[in-house]
């Protein structure tokens, strides 16, 4: 069970089932209502939804696929961390592997006959290019163990255990995470659910280009403790206030339709025209037992699929007031009046009411979207972000070298040098080395066939 | 003063080292590989000129929209070759990695992408722009260059078989591919998904948002991560290493176009 939860195979195959499910997950919208799949995909509607591919990142399936794959990288490492450390430790014995190839048996001749002859320059020689090295004796046998960037040994398994890390903290993120969206006008203070403090938008400005185009958001807000000033900072996209552990994010801005101030023109009974400023809601006696009563506002006036007024977006394109007018607390006058098109005004009023209203000019507050988040995951993605990335340069940019050397008194020295990457250059390294060694070092009856070559 | 001319200047260079490039395979090769070079080297200048004045000229990052990310892609590809040409000598890759140049700046200086500087979003005023984007980018440029070693490499296998010289040269590619991979991988992490997620956490207050762009981003990264698996763990080389090195840069140029033009999300600008 833990060789297969450890072995690459799985790796390849929660590799591919990854893709093959994220390809799926951008291909069907997600987070729809299921009467949307059953109109675009009516073929496969049965099977996303029993899937949960409508939300498919976060589907038992996903996630379980997810949940194998940490446990294969978990176990991955931990299957080779003790070799790992094993060959950090050096061999405790060391036996001659024999065969080597022609280039090594000189590298190897030249470097044993250092050790022997004078041990302490070749220590010195490798220490000065870095080297961490060690000399072990035992059973009449000595060792030395130089290594060289250790850590790109351990390359891998950086990269993995950022990579657990991260999806840890995802986990934690998506489970314990909380968003507080916020809508708030000039001059209002919320108290933020399960804190202590609360916040004021102090100010609500939007600035320009020239063209037009919207520059920036800015809101600027304190934070109210008992109802004293603990901080005042200026939100704005980018720049989020971050304040006991919650951060406050400017996500974006709207006008307050329900507070909306409409101005209406009024004609009639003779009198000359007159205007009439008032809030949704609120009703103004025209004259003694005729009242008119603002009924409604709706920003992007139209009918939806029932006939009932609707408003289709959030933005002013058509807008429209409900208005009423009682006559003795007897209906008189009902309509809808347009503001773009008064020639569209649907009234029902008595014949003999002599009354003309007209929609001339309406103003809603503007409002600041804020949106409050913690989010306890966070460091820890953070902190494997880190490790991910620092552990895949130490994989490609920090080769591990190794070298080893094995003296015994009457016997051939063994000797083995190795690298991660580029075993060449780590030779060339190794023959320039050479060059700093000591003349008494250089066994004589080689010296010539070293300069011959 | 925009920078226009520079591109098409640096565009027409581009054009002649790829072509004096073509020539070292059949004139004599040390006098056109010296041209070529020379040549790639004065066309980067420009062109690096001409980066310099469209961030001049438009006060931000230059690679905000469709034409200028192409431009600035393109750039690090070209800075990516030359790198590569210095220390590993590309050999006969060098004229094929200007075909593709060529074809970025090609696109660069089309009509199809506007060119006219808009300004910044507020989302998109943030140094973070500067960082995610370039280390994105000069990632894909290695990325890019693993493209088009691993389809020389694929592209050579029918020819080589039995020949020892061309055998060499085909190996070659593939150690190339290879190179590209293990400096574009970690560059590409860093750039796409690490910064990515620190801006989209000051940004958008989330991370990570299963957004399209975001998860073929991700989708990329498994493609190398598989590469990489397959190849040091499973010792895989040669035809399969390199197909998924072409199926990975393919998913890095759905990650950057495919999803703008058919997919809707947060990330809407390039």
């Amino acid at each position: 069970m833990i060789k297969f939860l450890s072995s690459i195979r799985l790796a390849i195959v929660l590799l591919i089932l990854i893709i093959i499910l994220s390809v799926i997950g951008t291909l069907i919208p997600q987070g729809e209502q299921p009467g949307f799949y059953q109109n675009y995909f009516p073929r496969w509607s049965g099977l996303i939804l029993s899937l949960q591919l409508d939300h498919l990142f976060r589907s038992p399936l996903f996630l379980s696929v997810a949940f194998l794959f940490l446990l294969n990288i978990l176990f991955c490492s931990l299957r080779q961390l003790p070799a790992k450390f094993k060959q950090l430790r050096g061999p405790i014995k060391f036996t001659p592997t024999g065969g080597q190839p022609v280039r090594d048996r000189k590298l190897a001749s030249d470097l044993s006959d250092w050790l022997m002859v004078s041990p302490d320059s070749l220590l010195r020689a490798l220490r000065e290019k870095h080297y961490n090295v060690k000399i072990k004796e035992a059973n009449g046998q000595k060792i030395l163990i130089a290594q060289k960037d250790r850590s790109g040994l351990f390359g891998p398994e950086i990269v993995h255990l950022g990579l657990i890390i991260i999806i840890i903290g995802g986990l934690i993120s998506a489970l314990f995470s909380q968003r507080i969206e916020l809508a708030l006008t000039e001059g209002q203070t919320v108290d933020l659910p399960g804190q202590s403090f609360s916040l004021r938008l102090d100010q609500f400005t939007t600035d320009y280009y020239p063209d037009g185009s919207v520059k920036s958001w800015k809101s600027m807000v304190s934070i109210l403790e008992k109802d004293q000033v603990k901080k005042q900072k200026t939100v704005e996209v980018n720049h989020p206030l971050k304040y006991d552990g919650l951060n406050f994010f400017q996500m974006s801005y709207g006008f307050d339709w329900d507070r909306t101030k409409v101005e209406l023109e009024i004609k009639g009974g003779g009198s000359t025209a007159r205007g009439l400023t008032l809030n949704v809601g609120e009703k103004f006696q025209l004259e003694p037992g005729l009242t008119l009563n603002l009924l409604d506002f709706i920003p992007d006036f139209e009918l939806d699929e029932g006939s009932r007024p609707a408003s289709r977006s959030a933005e002013a394109n058509n807008p429209a007031a409900l208005v009423e007018v009682t006559k003795d607390r007897r209906p008189v006058y009902l309509g809808w009046l347009f503001y773009y098109h008064p020639e569209l005004n649907q009234v029902q009023r008595e014949p003999d009411l002599e009354l003309e209203i007209s929609l001339k000019k309406f103003e809603a507050p503007l409002f600041s979207g804020l949106e409050a988040a913690s989010d306890p995951g966070l460091n820890l993605v953070w902190l494997g972000c880190a490790l991910l990335f620092l552990g895949l340069l130490a994989c490609f940019y920090l080769n591990y070298r190794q070298i080893v050397i094995g003296l015994k008194p009457g016997e051939k020295p063994v000797f083995s040098a190795h690298s991660r990457h580029n075993q060449t250059t780590f030779y060339q390294e190794l023959e320039r080395l050479l060059e700093v060694r000591p003349d008494s070092a250089i066994n004589s009856d080689r010296k010539n066939e070293g300069k011959t070559k | 003063m925009n920078e226009f001319p520079l591109l098409l200047i640096s565009f027409i260079i581009y054009i002649l080292v790829m072509l004096s490039g073509f020539a070292s395979s059949f004139g004599s090769k040390a006098k056109w590989s010296r041209i070529s070079y020379s040549l790639a080297i004065a066309g980067f200048i420009v062109q690096s000129a001409g980066l310099l004045v469209r961030t001049i000229a438009s006060g931000h990052a230059p690679f905000t929209n469709m034409y200028e990310s192409i431009n600035f892609l393109s750039w690090s590809c070209v800075l990516v070759i030359i790198i590569f040409q210095r220390k590993f000598r590309l050999e006969k890759a060098w004229p094929y990695l200007w075909l593709l140049i060529v074809a970025l700046m090609a696109l660069v200086s089309s009509p199809l992408l506007p060119k006219n500087v808009t300004p910044l979003v507020p989302a998109l005023q943030s140094y973070w722009l500067w960082l995610h984007v370039s280390v994105t980018l000069l990632g894909e440029a290695f990325l890019a260059v693993a493209f088009v070693a691993s389809i020389l490499y694929l592209a050579a296998g029918r020819s080589s078989a039995g020949n020892s010289e061309a055998q060499k040269k085909q190996e070659n590619y593939d150690l190339i591919a290879y190179r590209a991979v293990a400096a574009g991988f970690p560059l590409f992490t860093l750039g796409a998904l690490v910064f990515g997620m620190i801006w989209a956490s000051q940004a958008w207050g989330r991370y990570w948002s299963w957004d399209p762009k975001e998860v073929w981003s991700l989708i990329t990264w498994l493609f190398y991560a598989l590469y990489l698996h397959t190849r040091l763990v499973m010792g895989w080389k040669g035809k399969r290493s390199a197909l998924i090195a072409i199926i990975g840069f393919l998913a890095a140029l759905f990650t950057f176009f495919g999803v703008n033009y058919l997919l809707s999300g947060l990330h809407s600008y390039v």
